[in-house]
């Protein structure tokens, strides 16, 4: 009851702290709608061209929802430990009750919530900017795990991030650096064809890979029969990975 | 008395920087320990030390036990330059802070205390520095704790807030919280501690209750008197047995009693030496502290001790109220 009830304050802090800065509400929402009006809705490429978006509309779900998924979390966790540390706030919940991993759960689920409702918002915009056609199954509904998987994967990260960066700039510029390769070389909107044949084994060891995959297969007409278990069972076991590594690399103080 | 913290060779190096260097310290239960000392003498990294919050040599114990492994509830911290998380008022940061511990002062009773009542739904960042320092203390003692680690509480606060924090404290201290305090303020340390610690270069090289240290370390006290004829003042009070030296405007008596006032008042009105102002004082943490940093006062430092009255006092009728007020 009472780690509920720390989680609770946390999170609840952590939420109105977030929805009250507007800028950050709206960019948390706005990129990945630009993305998909951009490449989505404005690029257009047809399926017999060849070359970049060159598949199905539905085939790039993924990577539209990939950006919330992998972007916001790294950013979002990964600043608020460069702020907390800058203020010293990390020194004074090291004096209470509230445990490390109680903090990084609280804001992972605060990410859940906030990438939930821009997944919900991205994969409807896809429907209806680019026609994309989602087979609605009983599969659809393992959507959540995915997302919620992933959102707990990358906080984690993030959290690592935050430490090892010493300013929020530092933060901002290594998710960047991190997260702009991984969304373009995880089987999200780069075929495996277009990459050199070398190039294979390192997509097989990106995290985001196993979500694209995974979440291609529920939503994605032509995969919808491929098996989806073994992506969600890496996603899930990342996820515990990271999670523990981030709540261990949260800072007290030195 | 039980000790609620007890260091022992505590030392803290950050790479050739030493610092903390073989503190040995006690706090008793229901005492109020102010840590003084200049900028970067380690104040911080003692506290941060004494809660646990950076790894030390040497041993600590808070109430029998490790800082680590205390009831945080029974802990309360305000950090130095601490910022709780930004767009949330006062009432929710009370409210916050207040969930992270199993049992919690009502938050309106904290806002109250701290006099944030009516601004109570302002945001953090709306509010003035001094308002904003309240409500971090307000943050450190939302979980009612035995022992209270404040490092600079009133630091941008006004002297009326200042005044009713201290009351607080008071308050706290009669009620047998146990308080760490550091402050630059004198005035400060003196009105509320028990016990000071002065730290220099990381170590604690005085310890005792303010008058200790005062007796100890403070001096005599001191007639300073704001006179162009300073050596002819400095010889009829050197014959009238007067310990006086001269400065370029100004004569310091060394060691007159508040009764001795008029006796020297009367020395210079006998040798015709006119004067601007007369400013009696006795020692206090302040000269504690210069003597025992080396520091010296700049024009205009806080909390300075001399009483000074008006530069309009040269002749005896000025020297008759500069001695009413002296008594």
């Amino acid at each position: 009851m009472s780690r509920t009830q720390r989680i609770r304050a946390e999170a609840v802090a952590a939420w109105h702290s977030f929805l009250r800065r507007r800028t950050a509400v709206f960019f948390t929402f706005f990129f990945p709608v630009l993305l998909v009006v951009i490449f989505g809705a404005l690029v257009r490429t047809q399926p017999t061209d060849g070359g970049l978006f060159a598949e199905p509309a539905a085939y790039y779900i993924p990577g539209y929802l990939a950006t919330v998924v992998l972007f916001t979390p790294l950013s979002r966790v990964g600043s608020e430990i460069a702020r907390h540390r800058d203020d010293n706030r990390f020194e004074k919940l090291a004096t209470t009750p509230l445990g490390r991993g109680e903090w990084l759960l609280a804001h992972t689920l605060v990410n859940v919530a906030i990438i939930g409702l821009a997944s919900l918002l991205i994969l409807g915009l896809v429907i209806v900017l680019t026609g994309a056609v989602v087979p609605i199954t009983p599969r659809l509904a393992l959507l959540g795990p995915f997302i919620v998987g992933a959102v707990v994967l990358f906080c984690g990260f993030g959290a690592i991030l935050g430490r090892l960066s010493s300013t929020q700039d530092g933060v901002i510029a290594a998710s960047n650096t991190i997260a702009f390769p991984l969304l373009f070389l995880s089987d999200t909107f780069v075929t495996l064809e277009l990459l050199p044949g070398w190039f294979a084994p390192l997509v097989e060891l990106s995290p985001l890979t196993y979500f694209a995959r995974g979440v291609r297969a529920l939503t994605y007409g032509p995969a919808i029969e491929k098996p989806y278990g073994p992506e969600l069972a890496v996603v899930a076991v990342l996820a515990i990975v990271f999670f523990v590594a981030g709540a261990y690399a949260i800072p007290r103080t030195d | 008395m039980n000790e609620a913290v007890v260091a022992a060779g505590v030392s803290k190096r950050y790479g050739e920087t030493v610092a903390v260097d073989d503190v040995d310290l006690s706090v008793a239960d229901g005492e109020v320990f102010g840590l003084i000392g200049p900028n970067g003498a380690g104040k911080t990294t003692l506290v941060r030390a004494l809660t646990g919050t950076t790894p030390v040599d040497g041993e600590i114990t808070v109430h029998g036990e490790a800082p680590t492994a205390v009831d945080a509830d029974r802990i309360g911290l305000l950090p130095q330059s601490f910022s709780p998380p930004a767009r949330l008022t006062a009432r929710e940061l009370i409210d916050y802070y207040g969930g992270l511990y199993a049992t919690a002062r009502e938050t309106d009773e904290v806002l109250a205390a701290v006099g944030m009542a009516a601004a109570a739904d302002s945001w953090y960042e709306t509010l003035s520095g001094g308002q904003q320092r309240r409500v971090c203390v307000g943050i450190a003692l939302v979980n009612d704790p035995d022992l209270l680690f404040l490092d600079e509480p009133t630091t941008g606060i006004d002297p009326a807030g200042r005044q009713s924090l201290w009351s607080l404290l008071e308050e706290l201290a009669d009620g047998g919280t146990t308080i760490v305090l550091t402050s630059h303020s004198m005035t400060e340390i003196q009105r509320l501690a028990d016990r000071v610690g002065l730290l220099q270069d990381g170590r604690l090289v005085a310890v005792g209750t303010p008058a200790e240290l005062i007796d100890s370390h403070g001096g005599e006290s001191q007639l300073v008197i704001d006179t162009d004829q300073a050596a002819a003042a400095v010889d009829a009070l050197t014959d009238a047995d007067f310990a006086a030296t001269a400065g370029s405007t100004e004569v310091v008596v060394d060691g007159v009693s508040p009764v001795e006032i008029g006796d020297a008042v009367a020395v210079l009105s006998r040798a015709g030496i006119e004067y601007g102002s007369l400013a009696w004082s006795e020692p206090s943490l302040d000269d504690v502290y210069l003597q025992l940093t080396g520091e010296t006062f700049a024009a205009g430092d806080a909390d300075s001790k001399a009483v000074t009255t008006p530069p309009d006092a040269s002749s005896p009728t000025g020297t008759e109220s500069q001695q009413e007020g002296a008594q």
